[in-house]
């Protein structure tokens, strides 16, 4: 694995927002294959450093190589035609639409009449009733229902089944057990494991280090927009990752010093 | 037993308030007018009012569905009906009414342009492009008004375009009517009707979803000046004459016909039909304090109680709706 090219590379990136410097000359490889655990607190930049990498935001300096090519421009439409999926943590689903329509936002399929492109409905109800129901999604949900009317964890179910059923190169994952029952959120890591082994690169965010170190190959902590450590899981135990993070990184430091 | 399932329906559709209030106020304004609002040609007078506030509504509608509001369309309406005016006098029609409608989209273009790439609200930069746009009609026409005498207007053009009627019915109705199809099968049934109301209930996800949000927001102004310049010109059409002031407040008109017709300004949730109703109930009630001889300085307070009745109404069936 080590040998291989990156997937990902990103290479000393920096992020300011205004005042804020969310994202300090961060850089990491992830490759293909591979399941990265990225922990750190509160506001320590892991969503920030992935909505780079799904496009949501353009870094103020740095570079991103996807596949061993410079990443030009930055927006979630060419993240995702590159094969990037993304279950976002607080945006993903629009409210007002059905869970078809939001299965497929953004890369609808469509049935052409006289050139017209008109939504093809049934294969969008078709596949999105699957992958409800393989969510386990209540009976009395249907594809046709907006999304208002599901709870956190059903809208967490169809984010994640969305990014499942659409799985090409790379998944990533911010906090996708939240709101999750005890069932779906080891339903859930089942998937990230699976993902993996099928060979794609999976990223999986979260503040619970004990979960991850035992699904993921390598630990990277973020602390105040810094990537502290990185690690595989077989070097470092939880316990000793933990309190790197409780220290807040300056373990660490030293560390990497040696 | 009737309630249980007059519930949902309310609810999923929120132009059924609309639509009741309409039919009440029809049956209220028939029979208290003596025939002078229910007859054939006091109807044919307001679906001809309706097609071209309509038109301007529907426009409006789609902008709202964004999340956006436009409230200049009252001034494109009437740099709209002023190029066609000014055109069709010396070319064909036809060309003019292109013109005109190209007219409105520049100034739906500009709005969106000015939109998306500030980062402006809507709200602020339609309201300044609602005064130049009014401004450079008046300056236009600096006092006099651009007309064709009724003898000039001849010609199946002229007909199509707001100047004749088919089947007891202004032409500018069956415009309505065609472009109200259109537009829905585009907003319920393809992808840009998908994003569209996607980029209203939350342009955050869907810019996660890769849709360009700022693309549709601009696409929307666009069709909301297009539609504004062509309701302009059908008007135009109709009078055969237009002043600076021509379409003044109607930009209020249309977004308070959205609004009754169950479109939420927050965007995301929109009816082209409910729009047109709310459209056709303003245009009545208008008519109705006309026949029945209100006097002209109470006209628009009474229009405007009956409007906050209206959406007052509307308010409390939705929130009984809504209750369990």
């Amino acid at each position: 694995m080590e040998n291989s090219n990156p997937l990902i590379q990103v290479k000393n990136l920096d992020l300011h927002f205004g005042a804020f410097h969310a994202l300090k000359n961060v850089s990491v490889d992830f490759h293909a294959g591979e399941m990265i655990g990225l922990v750190g607190d509160n506001g320590a930049g892991k969503t920030t450093l992935i909505r780079v990498l799904c496009g949501i935001y353009a870094p103020t300096s740095g570079e991103v190589f996807f596949d061993g090519n410079k990443v030009q421009k930055f927006h979630p439409k060419l993240a995702i035609d590159q094969g990037i999926e993304t279950i976002q943590q607080s945006v993903g689903l629009c409210d007002n639409l059905s869970i078809a329509r939001n299965f497929y936002l953004g890369r609808e399929p469509v049935k052409r009449v006289l050139g017209i492109p008109f939504l093809d409905m049934g294969k969008m109800r078709e596949k999105s009733t699957r992958v409800i129901r393989q969510f386990g999604l209540r009976a009395n949900v249907s594809a046709d229902d907006e999304v208002e009317r599901l709870s956190g964890g059903e809208r967490q179910s169809v984010k994640i089944g969305r990014a499942v059923e659409f799985k090409n190169r790379v998944v990533i994952m911010d906090e996708p057990t939240n709101h999750l029952s005890v069932r779906e959120r080891e339903h859930v890591n089942e998937l990230a494991v699976q993902l993996k082994e099928q060979g794609l690169l999976v990223i999986y965010i979260t503040h619970d280090i004990f979960q991850v170190h035992k699904l993921a190959d390598r630990i990277v902590i973020m602390e105040n927009g810094e990537k502290v450590a990185d690690a595989t899981t077989d070097s470092m135990t939880a316990e000793e990752l933990e309190e790197v993070i409780r220290q807040g990184g300056r373990v660490v430091e030293k560390r990497e010093a040696v | 037993m009737a309630n249980s399932s007059a519930k949902p329906l309310i609810r999923r559709h929120a132009e059924i308030g609309i639509f009741l209030i309409g039919a009440v106020l029809i049956v209220i304004f028939a029979s208290t007018s003596d025939g002078r609002w229910a007859n054939l040609y006091n109807i044919g007078t307001i679906l001809q009012v309706t097609a071209t506030l309509g038109l301007m509504s529907l426009g409006v509608a789609v902008v709202i569905g964004t999340g956006e509001i436009d409230i200049s369309v009252g001034s494109t309406f009437g740099m709209g009906a002023l190029a066609y005016l000014w055109l069709a006098a010396q070319v064909d029609p036809a060309i003019a009414a292109v013109a005109a409608v190209l007219v409105g989209a520049a100034i739906g273009l500009f709005n969106g342009l000015l939109v998306t790439r500030t980062g402006t609200p809507s709200l602020i930069i339609t309201l300044g492009t609602l005064m130049i746009f009014r401004g450079i009609a008046i300056a236009l026409t600096e006092g006099f008004s651009f007309s064709i005498p009724y003898a000039a207007r001849k010609g199946w053009t002229y007909f199509v375009l707001g100047g004749g009627d088919f089947l007891g019915f202004n032409t500018a109705l069956y415009w309505l009517t065609t472009l109200t199809v259109i537009l829905l099968a585009a907003l319920k049934a393809t992808p840009f009707g998908n994003r569209l109301l996607a980029v209203g209930g939350s342009a955050e996800s869907a810019h996660s979803r890769g849709v360009r949000v700022d693309r549709i927001k601009l696409s929307a102004f666009v069709l909301c000046g297009t539609l504004a310049g062509f309701a302009g010109t059908l008007e135009a059409g109709k009078l055969g004459f237009a002043d600076g002031s021509m379409g003044r407040l109607m930009e209020l008109q249309a977004i308070a016909s959205c609004v009754l017709g169950g479109c939420l300004l927050a965007g995301g949730r929109i009816s082209l039909p409910g729009a047109l109703m709310g459209a056709f109930v303003l245009s009545s009630i208008q008519s109705y304090l006309v026949v029945t001889g209100v006097r002209p300085q109470w006209f628009i307070l009474v229009l405007g109680l009956i409007v906050v009745l209206a959406a007052y109404g509307d308010r409390s069936l939705r929130q009984w709706a809504l209750r369990k």
